[in-house]
């Protein structure tokens, strides 16, 4: 009788405390100390990005006059005089400099992954649900587009347009829906065969709606995970066409560009302006990829 | 098999003849010629030398022309800056050095990759595969242009072993650093993809009957063991390869090496669209051949798929 009573009360205890997929992944998440970890060096980064600027003595377009072409003599990072990073080759603080580059390059990830799950979610979706005839013509799309090295017309589209923003994510973004599509449209198939499409198109639901209220929410675990490994490869792929000397103009910077102006000076013997850049980008991708990482444990049905 | 070959190549073709096309008219959508100069020329001297590079033509029957002189002679036109020389030559001088390490770094980073990987997955959960394992987390966070200045600061900068840059001819202390800029990423995928399908593959029943039935380690690893784990990084070979081409743009900016990325970069800053477009073109055929290649091999390892 107690247990019987006892056994109810856990049933009911259980039905209350319903775990969602989301709540199970974020328990999950909490358990993967690595991925706990650099989430938290991730938010310090990012919180670094916004509070950074408060103590720095100058921003990242001042120029500092008398320190042009004596950056290796007299620039070095010091903390007494405000200058935590140094000075780079054309006397422009350098701490301020890592701030608006290691902000630019998050920036530039994070939207360049939205438009990549934007377009590879809705065109992968569309492909899967309709199948047949529109999905072979959509994929083998998929497969030309593949087959290009997008890199060298990304920058043939960079020179030949000028350099913009707006190009760069067009290009960044045209680079990197196609894996999205595909992985989308695999899981949507595997989807819209289950009962809740069936009960949808019974009840006369329209296509477009069933994708985007039915199909597409229920994509969003796959989606996250592959948007978070994007970023860092995003920021990989900027600092590629910063470091040809192609992204973002001057004086706006980005990580790329501040490694490949560090790199050119390297040889005056002013290694702070290699090393800080650097180090932030490297530790930046770092905890990118470890927390892209831990979600993929944490979402990933299969690991169930 | 034939069949399959056939298959590939019938959308390879419309692949490169699309990827043609695109550059083409980007090229041609590019706001002033190629002979706008700080001066204007007078018109009659736009006029000829339009005329004489048939830029007054119709774009498509530019394009067709183009794609004939691809196509039929291997002539991709003549660069617009360098009046002396025709695209072709300036790819023949500066592919065979992008070939060349990019023809080694592969090796390396396929070599080295698996050899790690197999090995973290032998000795599974033992400092070997924790060092391995280390190194290729390491080895993620250093594409090439992260790589290219670390290099030559400890090399060149620090220990003064190797010449900082130049090509020479190709000889070995030249070939290093860019080898190692290149490949170091691309051993670090390799080497995680090739530990974790050995894994599987050793924690599966065919391994374990063939231990069952006695046979020596060696022959399970090399006769049964290798060909099925090597599938995923077989895969993987394309975009790598791919990887190693377009990397050549940094290596040749970073080291002065001379490859086709320098000459890209270069007329990319020139804006001599003709030797842009060839060697988009060169490297999209390049890539679609080899993506074609790593099929046919995955298709011939892995029985499952059927040609």
């Amino acid at each position: 009788m107690i247990t019987d009573q006892l056994l109810s009360n856990d049933l009911a205890e259980a039905d209350v405390a319903g775990r969602s997929l989301w709540m199970d992944a974020r328990v999950r998440f909490m358990r993967n100390k690595a991925a706990l970890f650099f989430a938290v060096v991730l938010f310090l980064i990012v919180l670094f990005t916004f509070l950074g600027p408060l103590i720095a003595v100058t921003d990242h377009e001042t120029i500092d006059f008398s320190m042009i072409g004596q950056a290796a003599e007299k620039g070095q990072p010091s903390i007494a005089n405000g200058h935590y990073f140094g000075y780079d080759d054309e006397g422009r603080d350098l701490y301020s400099r890592v701030i608006q580059g290691t902000w630019i390059s998050i920036l530039v990830g994070v939207i360049g992954a939205s438009v990549a799950v934007v377009i590879g979610t809705l065109y992968g979706a569309i492909a899967g649900y309709f199948g047949g005839r529109v999905d072979s013509i959509m994929m083998r799309i998929v497969d030309i587009l593949m087959a290009i090295p997008f890199m060298f017309v990304l920058i043939l589209l960079l020179v030949v347009f000028e350099r913009s923003f707006v190009m760069l994510f067009i290009g960044i973004g045209m680079l990197s829906w196609l894996g999205m599509a595909r992985i989308v449209r695999g899981q949507t198939i595997s989807i819209k065969n289950k009962e809740f499409i069936e009960a949808a198109v019974a009840s006369g639901v329209g296509n477009f709606t069933i994708i985007i209220r039915h199909i597409v929410p229920n994509l969003l675990g796959v989606v996250t995970v592959y948007a978070t490994l994007l970023v860092p490869e995003m920021i990989l792929t900027e600092s590629f066409i910063s470091f040809v000397g192609l992204g973002v103009q001057a004086p706006d910077t980005s990580l790329g560009q501040l490694i490949n102006v560090g790199a050119g000076t390297l040889q005056y013997g002013t290694k702070w302006q290699l090393m800080f850049p650097l180090g932030f980008f490297v530790v930046l991708i770092f905890s990118l990829f470890f927390v892209g990482d831990g979600l993929r444990d944490a979402l990933d049905p299969k690991d169930r | 098999m034939i069949m399959f070959i056939i298959r590939r190549l019938a959308v390879a073709i419309p692949t490169l003849l699309i990827l043609c096309i695109v550059t083409f008219y980007l090229m041609h959508a590019a706001p002033g010629g190629p002979f706008n100069s700080e001066r204007p020329l007078p018109a009659s001297v736009m006029a000829n030398i339009n005329a004489k590079y048939g830029l007054d033509q119709p774009l498509h029957t530019q394009l067709y022309t183009y794609l004939v002189g691809v196509v039929t002679e291997f002539d991709f036109g003549p660069s617009y800056k360098f009046k002396d020389r025709t695209v072709n030559d300036i790819i023949a001088q500066g592919f065979p050095v992008t070939l060349t390490y990019g023809f080694w770094s592969f090796i390396v980073a396929t070599v080295l990759g698996i050899s790690l990987g197999v090995v973290a997955a032998l000795k599974h959960n033992s400092i070997i595969d924790y060092f391995a394992v280390g190194i290729s987390i390491g080895a993620q966070v250093l594409p090439n242009f992260v790589m290219a200045p670390l290099l030559v600061w400890l090399f060149t900068l620090t220990l003064g072993w190797l010449p900082g840059g130049g090509w020479n001819g190709g000889q070995f202390p030249y070939l290093v650093m860019p080898i190692i800029a290149l490949s170091t990423s691309y051993m670090a995928s390799i080497s995680r993809l090739m530990r974790s399908s050995m894994l599987e593959v050793l924690n599966s029943n065919f391994i374990r009957t063939a231990r069952a039935k006695g046979l020596p380690s060696r022959k399970i690893i090399f006769g049964h063991a290798l060909k099925p784990a090597l599938l995923p990084v077989v895969s993987y070979l394309g975009p790598a390869f791919v990887g190693m081409i377009t990397g050549s743009v940094v290596i040749d900016t970073f080291f002065s090496t001379g490859g086709i990325g320098q000459a890209f970069v270069n007329s990319a800053f020139s804006r001599d669209y003709a030797v842009m477009m060839g060697i988009t073109i060169l490297v999209g055929t390049l890539t679609i051949t080899f993506n074609m290649i790593v099929d046919i091999l995955y298709a011939w390892i892995d029985p499952k798929v059927r040609l």
